[in-house]
């Protein structure tokens, strides 16, 4: 992949003196606000990647103070007792009114849940890292179609507007799942509903182009030399997730629509009453959400993939199975979605989704396997990206076994959306997606802002992480098994010390994640300026500029190694002091 | 042998706070300890993995990394056939499980159980329903109703739900079906026999004793979602058809206000409407008869014994200004029986309700001053703990 300057054609000779004083794509162009207007109309591939990575990171500080809130309520839930007192001051925002305290608890994880999914864990990865390095990596100058990318992105701004304004608006109470006939009827004379349903009709376009633009790029936009193979495995997992992102997506469209229909016109697919089936809206919903928690974990997958191989200088353990269960996971998303029925469908669907849903598994566990692998022999640095990766490795194993029970018949009809199901979620969802997106940040946070951070708060903040999530969501795992149902305002007192702890769990993961943020932040200001390949990576981002050129690179790429040939190819801009190669093989023989 | 079986015994008992009360529900027990078992060794020698390699491959400056082969096949193929074998063998005990948990036993007691926001209410054979309630948490307000069941004999509830999607859950048999409206469900199950312990709290409505256990609502269902619970009652086969038999209240002995105020809380109404004055998602039923309401969608009228039986019926048709249009319709849930109980009973609130000469001649005028959960009698349960 190195840029080879007696490779490239006399073709190329022209754009080597025009793009050697090109600045950096962060450089002002022009004053102030035609600096703003510059950002607004950019159909640069990077600049729409930073302002999707600002947008998702204030949309997830949004729906974390709304996970805030709604362990405030568990700590101390507002209920009436024997004597008629109301316990329970922190939430009692209504006064002696419970239920409509418990009606502003189920507004807020309702909020937590849609933001959460909808705006944060979906576009996460691909919208802002993948945007940023998919085409980087694959040594072109931009997505396949760069405006087409600019709209992608605002519909997703204005989608969250929309969200937004339904949250002014005072909020729903339906759950992110919008469950009829419960949605179709609950604030039956209000407009949030139908405002909220609208924002995530709207934001699954803006997932749909994004995905038609990565699989086109990774067909056509691929540098000379680079094969299906020696594609990083974050490009690999960025396709397979694009495939669903254009398949599945216009289902959610087409439900979200229904559903507007049936509230504001009373047309009658889902609710009962007017002569529907909300089963149908359960499979139609899931169609879509299960196949997009594939959308949301392969790409951290990826992100994972590449920060091992990295930071422990090895080359990934089983790339080709890697690849092919990462395509695996997508063909098998499709057709498991009616796990999330079984205690609503019938028997035979339940029988043939579990055995279908253990299907997932196997591939999941391919790669697992071959993140372990890879780290024997290698030489693994400790810092912030790798203890991430290995905060993954612990949390997305913790996540993928505990599907077992719920996969398995018998024992889901008893865990069935309790806590149990909860933590297993959040262990996928945070401990997987969320873990490797905080850990890819920074991972690629110099090559993007050209500022290194601070290591010591980097490794303290991902500590308070794990610890304050372990604390937060293991004990959920226990009051799923001893009986605790989901989205409950209130409790029986047996679950009480569970609730109390996980509570602190929460702030504990609160403050880690705030010393990110403030890292972050004082690296902008005072980091020391980010070397162009400071972790010693061989895929084609850490050949260019930190941060990288207008047009990525000087001179168009050519790719000559894999992304992960440690073991022979001096990474670019490294010294061999630092970053040492083993012994050659004898007589050049070429590795396996 | 032992220590094994006790580290196991240990785990259930954090895992699930309590036993597990039917075969079926056992079964799914040993088989989410066989795969927590498998799991954990998995867990444990991965994470051993990463120790090992941290311990061992830190990076050192000036050393570079060992070359080692990036791809085995015999490795690979390793491990995708052995988790594959264990798949399969979770997902057919899963299966097994869950037909001994869904198929109905032959000869079943067939009870009829139906949902609403945000309560439960259970009809038997002899078309008798519960009356009678209790707390799970003493120090608590909510009083929920408690269904009997006989011990050791199969049971079959026909579920559906009058409103939304609720679904019905006994955490203790390990069990849940979503309930659903214009439909039925099925949930059945095998309560284990009585114990010594169960057996000592003997009273007269139970001679035999009795056991309790929670349910509660596992789909959300709106703002009391988490205050729909039940009290499961497990009584001998005898104690139960006799309490079925001359248990529930025979509502037309009691004068209609004291059958108003048992409806008050069988029929779910105390879910939204307070009978002290407080708010809740509905109006309070203190002082409301007689007086004048606003109404967000009708001009503001007098509430009178039509308005209430409207309201009753067709909740939708005045909506008081305030509160959401929320309540389902009771039309075809109550009869008029029950409907005159209940104005009776919202009067007898009501400072301005009119009294009657009888009262008046006999010197006991119904006190309007007395706490509605005094007059929620529950006969013949004395056995409140």
């Amino acid at each position: 992949m190195t840029t080879i300057d007696s490779q490239t054609q006399g073709l190329e000779h022209e754009h080597h003196d025009h793009h050697h004083d090109e600045g950096s794509y962060l450089t002002p162009r022009g004053g102030f606000w035609a600096t703003i207007w510059d950002w607004m109309t950019t159909v640069d591939h990077k600049k729409i990647g930073v302002m999707y990575l600002f947008a998702i990171l204030f949309m997830f500080f949004l729906g974390g103070v709304a996970a805030l809130m709604v362990r405030l309520e568990l700590l101390d839930p507002v209920r009436q007792t024997a004597e008629g007192v109301v316990t329970g001051q922190m939430f009692n925002w209504y006064g002696d009114n419970v239920a409509a305290n418990n009606n502003l608890y189920n507004r807020f994880f309702t909020l937590h849940g849609a933001i959460m999914t909808f705006m944060v864990i979906v576009p996460s990865v691909p919208a802002s890292l993948g945007n940023f390095l998919l085409p980087i990596m694959l040594g072109a100058k931009d997505v396949a179609f760069p405006k087409l990318n600019l709209f992608s992105w605002y519909i997703y701004f204005f989608g969250s507007i929309f969200a937004v304004a339904s949250i002014i608006g005072g909020g729903v109470d339906t759950g992110w799942t919008f469950y009829t006939p419960y949605s179709t009827t609950t604030d039956a004379d209000h407009w949030r509903v139908v405002i909220m349903v609208l924002g995530v009709f709207v934001l699954g376009f803006s997932s749909i182009l994004t995905g038609l633009n990565f699989i086109v790029t990774v067909h056509k936009l691929r540098a000379p030399g680079m094969g299906w193979f020696d594609m990083p495995l974050l490009v690999w997992t960025l396709y397979a997730s694009a495939i669903i992102q254009v398949l599945a997506t216009p289902v959610i469209g087409v439900t979200t629509l229904l559903l507007i229909l049936e509230r504001t016109m009373g047309i009658g697919v889902f609710d009962p009453a007017l002569g529907g089936d909300p089963v149908l809206y359960q499979h139609f919903f899931w169609f879509y959400s299960h196949p997009v928690v594939y959308i949301m974990i392969l790409p951290g997958m990826g992100l994972i993939s590449d920060i091992i191989s990295v930071h422990a200088r090895k080359k990934i353990f089983g790339y080709k199975s890697m690849a092919f269960a990462s395509l695996g996971i997508t063909a098998v998303s499709f057709i498991v979605w009616g796990h999330h029925m079984f205690t609503s469908e019938g028997e035979l669907a339940a029988t043939v989704f579990s055995a279908l849903t253990f299907l997932v598994a196997i591939p999941t566990a391919i790669k697992v396997f071959n993140w372990t692998a890879t780290l024997w022999k290698g030489s693994i640095a400790v810092n912030t990206p790798m203890c991430y990766a290995l905060s993954f490795l612990f949390l997305f194993t913790i996540g993928g076994l505990t599907g077992m029970p719920l996969g398995a018949l018998a024992t889901d009809l008893h865990l069935h959306d309790s806590y149990f199901v909860v933590a297993h979620f959040h262990y996928v969802m945070m401990g997987g997606t969320i873990i490797a997106f905080i850990g890819a940040i920074h991972h690629w946070w110099p090559k993007m802002f050209g500022k290194m951070y601070s290591e010591f708060w980097g490794i303290t903040g991902c500590v308070l992480v794990f610890i304050g999530f372990n604390v937060t969501f293991f004990t959920q795992f226990l009051m799923g098994t001893r009986g605790m149902p989901r989205r409950y305002a209130t409790y029986v007192d047996e679950y009480e010390i569970w609730h109390e702890i996980s509570t602190y769990g929460s702030w504990i993961l609160a403050i880690g994640l705030f010393i990110h943020a403030g890292n972050f932040f004082w690296s902008l200001v005072f980091g020391r300026q980010a070397p162009p390949n400071p972790w010693g990576g061989l895929s084609m981002e850490w050949e260019t500029e930190s941060p990288p050129v207008l047009h990525n690179f000087h001179h168009d790429p050519v790719a000559t190694h894999g992304p992960y040939d440690f073991d022979d190819v001096q990474p670019p801009h490294t010294d061999p002091e630092e970053f040492p190669l083993p012994e050659p093989l004898p007589g050049g023989a070429k590795p396996h | 042998m032992i220590a094994p079986l006790f580290i196991d015994g240990l785990l259930r008992d954090w895992f699930f706070g309590d036993r597990a009360y039917s075969d079926t529900s056992a079964y799914s027990d040993d088989l989410y300890m066989f795969i927590f078992w498998v799991c954990a060794f998995v867990f444990i020698g991965l994470n051993a993995f990463y120790v090992l390699c941290l311990v061992k491959f830190r990076r050192k400056p000036g050393v570079p990394q060992q070359r080692s082969s990036s791809h085995s096949t015999t490795l690979e193929i390793t491990w995708t056939v052995l988790p594959t074998i264990l798949l399969v063998v979770f997902f057919f005990r899963g299966f097994w499980g869950y037909l001994d948990k869904v198929v109905v036993e032959a000869q079943a007691e067939q009870l009829d159980l139906e949902a609403y926001k945000w309560g439960w209410e259970m009809t038997y054979p002899n078309g008798a329903v519960s009356l009678v309630s209790d707390r799970i948490d003493p120090g608590q307000l909510n009083e929920y109703p408690i269904f009997v069941v006989p011990e050791d004999w199969p049971v079959q509830l026909r579920m559906t739900s009058r409103d939304v999607i609720h679904s019905f859950w006994i955490p203790d048999l390990r069990q849940k079906f979503d309930v659903f409206p214009n439909r039925y469900t099925s949930y059945q199950f095998r309560m284990d026999p009585l114990e010594e312990e169960d057996r000592a709290r003997a009273n007269d409505a139970f001679p035999s004793g009795y056991r309790d256990h929670t349910l509660f609502c596992a789909e959300y269902c709106g703002d009391s979602h988490s205050e729909m619970a039940a009290i499961i009652r497990v009584a001998s086969r005898e104690d139960y058809a006799n309490w079925v038999v001359t248990g529930g209240v025979e509502l037309d002995k009691l004068t209609p206000v004291e059958a108003g105020a048992i409806l008050y809380t069988v029929k779910g109404c105390a879910q939204c409407h307070s009978v002290d004055g407080s708010d809740n998602t509905g109006p309070t039923w203190r002082n409301a008869f007689g007086y004048e309401r606003q109404f967000s969608n009708a001009p503001a009228g007098i509430v009178d014994d039509n308005y209430i039986r409207e309201s009753i019926l067709v909740p939708g048709a005045k909506v008081a200004e305030g509160y959401p249009n929320q309540m389902p319709s009771y039309q075809g849930k109550v009869n008029d029986f029950e409907l005159n109980a209940l104005i009776a009973y919202i009067r007898s609130l009501s400072d301005r309700a009119p009294t009657s000469l009888i009262d008046e001649v006999q010197g006991e005028p119904e006190s309007t001053e007395e706490e509605p959960q005094a007059s929620l009698n529950r006969p013949d349960t004395d056995d409140n703990t």
